[in-house]
């Protein structure tokens, strides 16, 4: 198996599947002759050509709406957004249209395709190239929203999420793009778009009764595995959970682990108010309200735009992480 | 890549004049008279479901409907004039596409009711029909977000190297939108087999369609919306034009709705509905001619029809609106769990936990 670091990994997927399926269009500001912003689809343009590997205007409503038409056609667009701050000029034709077209015609239509693009702060991006979206696009039903952690996943869950009927918001953790290596297989597989993972496990007689879930994904899922073996050193094991998809979301995995920890602190990117976490929260107190042993954290963005000069502050790194999990481990 | 200006400049056509309302064919037009009969007879459909819509709404049978009284002639013959493979992206005040297209007033009338028998399961709010088989897009509740889609398609066509062009309609205030000005900038560069037709009524104020047009490297003409020939020929010149690989066309139709409050609706004899509904197709006024009687005096000139007042095609209509009516005011909403249908593909599980767990009122 070969070494990939994430950037390698979703160019690999994408190149697997164009390759498979001619359907397959990849389409974006800059995404042909430069290869991406962050040369995610470098060498696609050579290989596949102009009309599969589509450099378009600066305009994400015109990105997004033509590829919906794309879609409706039989097309299977893959539309990068440069950073996902910038998808909000396109907004409407994800919330309005890609995420009703199948509901509103009665499963007539369906715009099947994949929205690529990159997430979160931690690279000196500033307010408008560092934000976490998420829960803007998981609290508009019709919409699935997968953010993977690793190369591995990121292959799989690509591959899947293009394979699925339904429209997919894929965020890609930036501030890892190229920090996160692993072995990738060669070839096409998929990764289960319904399953999180368990990436440490806490067991009974490792953690006693003073183990805790951490709910986290993409880039944040690494500060969690550090602030998770700080906590060993002090007697406190973690369970740590990577969601990767979103939403749909895999809560059986999540309760099966709280119901055995009694504790469970979320990490996201994203502030505070309204943010994933609040969901993930409110559904852990209804699923596993009477095997909790402390109230669920959030370790979160704050309720502000996203900081160019304190952006360390403002994210919830390991050092923000390890006093909330022995703060709920000690409750 | 990006298309710059481009040194061939596209062609603007010129204004297509109607010669008014004498039944005189401009011999521009003489080419679309072989569709005119079928061309009246949509017309006829259209003003008549419209027609009893607007009382459907007012009874509040339906609560909601977007007249197009008035504007018949553009967007029947802008659909006429697809060809078989061609898609139409209407807008809402466009659901008669659908209808010209070949979905039957039946149809029509259970999705406006929202029954059990409405292909969009209660879903949408009327005059948003499903029609997939009829190469209908489904219309949004957002003006205009439809025009980048239709770009889309007619990409997605030119991309797999099918000769078929998508025909977007919409209404003048859409054409100010974020989403026009994507589309035709989007149109403008990659050349895909698209018309916009633009019905314009003049209630919107922006720059002169035809600028707008050029300034996107797109075609343009505009033509007397009223004069459904016109406006037949207009369109099949912009998908031959496409066809042949030219790109995009900008149609603004010059249209004169016929408000639901208009005098000339309000002389309109109370049971003119029972008779037959032939009173309806002639609601002009001294400015503009009605663009149904307009055309059925061209029928009456060039001899293909019969002279005289029109009572069988407004009879054989309004039989199937009735009957439609009737049809969808029996059959009943559809089943509660449908809700949760089409929002995926398949009902995930915290979809189907709110199915499953929450009282329902019946």
């Amino acid at each position: 198996m070969a070494q990939m670091n994430l950037v390698q990994a979703i160019n690999d997927a994408l190149r697997v599947e164009m390759k498979r399926d001619e359907r397959v269009v990849v389409m974006g500001e800059d995404v042909g002759r430069v290869g991406g912003v962050f040369r995610v689809t470098a060498g696609l343009w050579d290989e596949f050509g102009d009309d599969r590997v589509i450099d378009t205007p600066l305009s994400e409503g015109g990105i997004l709406g033509t590829a919906i038409g794309m879609a409706l056609y039989g097309l299977v667009p893959i539309p990068e957004i440069q950073f996902s701050d910038f998808i909000f000029p396109g907004y409407d034709q994800i919330v309005s249209e890609l995420a009703k077209m199948r509901w509103r015609s009665g499963g007539e239509y369906a715009a099947n395709m994949v929205i690529r693009t990159p997430v979160g702060g931690g690279i000196r991006g500033g307010l408008y190239h560092s934000q976490s979206p998420e829960s803007l696009f998981i609290h508009v039903a019709g919409l699935k929203v997968v953010c993977p952690s690793n190369p591995h996943d990121a292959k799989g869950l690509l591959l899947a999420s293009i394979r699925d009927p339904d429209p997919v918001l894929f965020f890609e953790p930036k501030r890892i793009y190229r920090a996160a290596r692993g072995e990738v297989p060669e070839g096409d597989y998929t990764v289960d778009l319904s399953k999180a993972a368990v990436v440490r496990e806490a067991s009974p007689t490792k953690g006693g009764d003073r183990a805790v879930t951490i709910l986290a994904w993409g880039a944040m899922l690494y500060e969690a595995i550090s602030a998770a073996e700080q906590a060993a050193e002090q007697g406190i094991e973690c369970e740590i959970v990577d969601l990767r998809t979103l939403w749909p979301l895999d809560l059986e995995t999540i309760t099966n682990s709280v119901k055995k920890t009694g504790r469970v602190v979320v990490v996201h990117e994203a502030p505070k108010t309204c943010g994933f976490g609040a969901e993930l929260v409110a559904l852990v107190n209804e699923h596993c309200f009477t095997s909790l042993e402390a109230p669920p954290v959030r370790v979160t963005g704050f309720d502000t735009p996203f900081p160019y000069t304190l952006e360390m502050d403002y994210l919830p790194l390991a050092h923000r992480i390890l006093p909330a999990i022995l703060e709920t481990a000690r409750f | 890549m990006h298309a710059g200006p481009d040194p061939t400049a596209p062609p603007v056509e010129s204004a297509a004049e109607s010669r008014g309302a004498d039944g005189v064919v401009d011999p521009a037009f003489r080419g679309a008279l072989s569709d005119a009969v079928a061309l009246y007879r949509h017309m006829v459909t259209l003003r008549l479901v419209s027609a009893r819509m607007v009382d459907l709404q007012r009874s509040e049978k339906i609560a909601f409907h977007a007249s197009c009284l008035g504007e018949e002639a553009v967007i029947a013959a802008a659909t006429l004039a697809a060809r078989p493979n061609d898609w139409v992206f209407p807008g809402v005040r466009e659901w008669g596409a659908a209808i010209v297209r070949g979905l039957p007033i039946a149809d029509y009338m259970h999705h406006a009711f929202g029954t059990q028998r409405d292909a969009a399961k209660g879903h949408s709010p009327p005059d948003h029909p499903p029609a997939r088989r009829h190469r209908v897009a489904p219309a949004s509740g957002i003006a205009g977000a439809h025009v980048p889609q239709a770009v889309g398609a007619a990409w997605a066509a030119k991309i797999k190297k099918d000769d078929v062009a998508t025909i977007a309609i919409f209404g003048e205030g859409a054409s100010s939108s974020g989403d026009f000005h994507n589309a035709v900038n989007f149109a403008g560069v990659f050349k895909p087999a698209v018309v916009f037709v633009c019905r314009n009524d003049g209630r919107e104020r922006f720059a002169s369609t035809r600028e707008r047009a050029l300034a996107y490297g797109v075609a343009s003409a505009t033509v007397d919306g009223s004069d459904a020939l016109a406006v037949l020929t207009v369109v099949r010149a912009a998908l031959a034009r496409a066809a042949v690989g030219k790109g995009a066309t900008l149609i603004e139709a010059i249209t004169h709705p016929i408000s639901a409050e208009s005098p000339a609706l309000a002389k309109v004899p109370a049971d003119a509905w029972a008779r037959g509904g032939a009173e309806l197709l002639s609601l002009g006024t001294d400015a503009h001619a009605d663009p149904i009687a307009r055309l059925r005096r061209v029928l009456e000139r060039e001899k293909l029809v019969e002279s005289g007042p029109d009572e069988a095609i407004a009879k054989d209509v309004r039989a199937a609106i009735d009957a439609a009516v009737a049809d969808a005011e029996r059959a009943g909403p559809p089943a509660t769990s449908t809700l949760f249908d089409d929002v995926y593909a398949e009902v995930p599980a915290h979809l189907r936990a709110q199915k499953e767990s929450s009282p329902w009122r019946r």
